[in-house]
């Protein structure tokens, strides 16, 4: 295995994919650090220059996009106030009052090198456990495939900000649009009502783009006119002061549970199917508070809140990326946007993808792992530009992010038939956004839906006992685990109405 | 007991997914395959039409304490439209005059639709974003990645 790993690393310090690697990082940087502007967007983004690439080298500048993006949001963190990225949420609540006190250059650089770490610990999980977990995989039948996907849709579902309901029916919104077209095992057309334009169905990544892409640029045009969260506040074009790389490093490696303990949540949530970078900071971050010997010092600057946050939102993505390598389900938007360009490139992720394609598997590690050095290379040169990168208006992000989303989509078949899907799926996504359906469940169903047919029929065709899904094992364990999921959502959902009927007042 | 917007929207989903349900009855089997190909998608709209059928019950029943209301930021819709307009003239000139016209056009279209810019510097700024995103984006996927984008029917290019 590391024999693999060395060939990896030796692989991907080739000029043609460590420049991919390192422009993706820099891209990914910026695009994390610009507030509005998601890692999803970004990856979004660089989807299309991916297309004439080498397949490793294309995903080698998608991970670099998400490594460098998971630490750029750190920079409007402690600037702004508000996270340039979902994924650095908790960073914003000890990194701008520190810098408000007269530390940004600590307060940025703590997030940096615990980035850094963070990342290469969860490294070590992704090159040592992502091979099990596919071994694991591969005992899978059709009925364990059927129960894991319901699982993961379950747990999408369950975790769903708005409510549940409307995470289901956001799931099975996702999956309805996978059935239409022709279907897989008998390819007989489904509700295309004789259309040409819908006979093939919905490209899958012109689908994603839309719904993503135009979801987020839309609701960010709602606000263009308002003050900018705390503005007011911001510290853009501030100097940072004085300060020793030596002793920030110091300052993290005193507290090493706390770096390891943030790293296996980020990586562990990271795991799970689509929770996402967001709920990993804020998961770490109040593990670190109960933990502390100081918690009354969290949210007024303490580096401990600043260490947990980004140690965990760089090891989520290693735990993202275990998951599409190990069993072919996307960790998060980023990896359904590669799991999209593997496909492009003809590549099948899933438990046969390390040991069918190790030089891409081990290509992907060491894409990862010379990520982390390329962003902190790219960090320390270029600090003053980041610094200013946050002020650039929405009014030229937009317009520019939406010429890249329409190259995307055309480019994928050189039809005008995905630039109308895209924008179809725009609005869809921007309507469904504004009536409050999470989009990460629609997502999931739609990367699954074809494989959850696929196996459901399979399962049926090999044995029609349907009593197969609960009395197989790993299938029955699975599926009871998608019914917890779904009844702690409910039962969590009931505490939350009854805490609020409790707290509002009597009139 | 009136109906808000979420029992709209389940009322909606609800037509539909009973709508398509019947559809999917209606498609044919096949005789190798023992479920036909409408069994997975029924499975689908029933999970939708019941999970639809249940938001209107919740709507219905939700009672709406003034805190509902809140304090919601400001927002612009009509730059929402604006935008969704100007994206759509996109994809629809782009077939006719092709890439490069129709980027410059969109661009500059909507970065002056979203911050329209008052002096003479600004719009020289407004163009030169609008002209180098075109060129830019030609160059690199057109010349370098060997990405093929969109000729215009009118122009020839």
């Amino acid at each position: 295995m590391l024999d693999l790993l060395w060939n990896g690393l030796i692989n991907i310090a080739q000029w043609k994919y460590l420049l991919p690697l390192f422009a993706g990082t820099f891209i990914g940087v910026i695009g994390g650090s610009l507030p509005g502007v998601t890692i999803t967007m970004t990856v979004i983004v660089v989807l299309p220059f991916t297309y004439g690439l080498d397949p490793l080298a294309g995903l080698a500048a998608m991970t670099g996009v998400y490594v460098g993006g998971s630490t750029g949001g750190l920079i409007a963190c402690c600037l702004l106030g508000i996270p340039g990225s979902p994924s650095s949420i908790a960073t914003t609540f000890d990194g701008f009052p520190m810098a408000r006190n007269g530390e940004p250059g600590r307060a940025i650089w703590l997030g940096v090198w615990a980035s850094v770490w963070g990342g290469l610990l969860g490294a070590l999980f992704l090159v040592f456990l992502t091979g099990p977990l596919a071994a694991i995989a591969l005992e899978f039948g059709p009925w364990e495939y059927f129960s894991l996907f319901v699982l993961a849709m379950a747990m999408v579902a369950g975790l769903s900000e708005s409510s549940l309901l409307k995470g289901l029916i956001s799931t099975a919104i996702g999956l309805l649009i996978t059935v239409v077209g022709h279907d897989p095992i008998g390819s007989v057309p489904r509700f295309t009502f004789g259309s040409a334009f819908i006979g093939g169905g919905f490209p899958f990544l012109p689908v994603l783009i839309g719904i993503f892409a135009f979801a987020q640029i839309m609701t960010d045009l709602e606000k263009l006119n308002s003050p900018r969260g705390q503005a007011a506040e911001s510290l853009v074009g501030v100097k940072l002061e004085r300060f020793s790389h030596l002793k920030v490093n110091l300052e993290i490696f005193k507290q090493p549970f706390l770096l390891a303990w943030a790293t296996i949540v980020g990586l562990i949530i990271g795991i799970l199917p689509a929770i996402g970078g967001s709920a990993s900071s804020v998961m770490a971050y109040d593990q670190a508070k109960k933990f502390s010997k100081t918690p009354d010092r969290f949210g007024k600057g303490h580096p401990e809140g600043i260490i947990a946050s980004e140690a965990s939102n760089n090891a989520n993505v290693s735990g993202s990326l275990m998951t599409i390598m190990a069993f072919g389900i996307p960790g998060d938007a980023v990896t359904a946007v590669m799991l999209g360009a593997m496909t492009i490139h003809g590549i099948q992720s899933g438990p046969l993808f390390i040991s069918q394609n190790p030089d891409i598997a081990y290509g992907i590690y060491a894409a990862y792992i010379l990520a982390h050095p390329c962003m902190l290379l790219i960090c320390l040169a270029l600090m003053p530009l980041m610094l200013r990168v946050t002020s650039v208006p929405m009014a030229v992000l937009a317009p520019v992010v939406l010429v890249l989303c329409v190259v995307g989509a055309y480019a994928l078949n050189n039809t005008m038939q995905s630039v109308y899907v895209l924008l179809l799926f725009g609005v869809v996504g921007y309507v469904l956004v504004k009536l409050g359906f999470p989009l990460a469940p629609l997502i999931l169903g739609l990367i699954l839906g074809d494989q959850i047919e696929i196996n459901l029929v399979r399962a049926i065709m090999t044995d029609a006992n349907p009593w197969l899904f609960l009395t197989r094992p790993i299938s029955g364990l699975l599926l009871l685990a998608a019914a917890t999921s779904v009844g702690l959502a409910i039962w969590q959902h009931w505490r939350h109405q009854k805490r609020i009927a409790e707290e509002a007042p009597d009139f | 007991m009136s109906i808000g917007r979420d029992g709209i929207t389940g009322l909606i989903l609800f037509a539909v997914s009973l709508f398509l349900l019947v559809k999917s009855f209606q498609l044919p089997s096949l005789p190798i395959v023992p479920v036909g190909p409408g069994f997975y998608p029924a499975i689908v709209l029933s999970l939708l039409a019941a999970a639809s059928a249940l938001l209107v019950l919740q709507d219905l029943l939700k009672r709406c304490a003034p805190a509902c209301a809140g304090d919601a930021p400001r927002r612009s819709y009509r730059l929402v439209v604006i935008a969704f307009a100007i994206v759509g003239a996109y994809v629809v000139l782009l077939p006719l005059v092709g890439f490069r016209v129709a980027t410059v056009l969109f661009v500059g279209a909507l970065q002056a639709a979203l911050g329209r810019p008052q002096t003479a510097r600004q719009w020289g700024v407004l163009a030169a974003i609008a002209l180098g995103t075109a060129m830019v984006s030609y160059f690199v996927f057109e010349r370098y990645l060997l990405v093929l984008l969109p000729r215009g029917a009118w122009t020839g290019f």
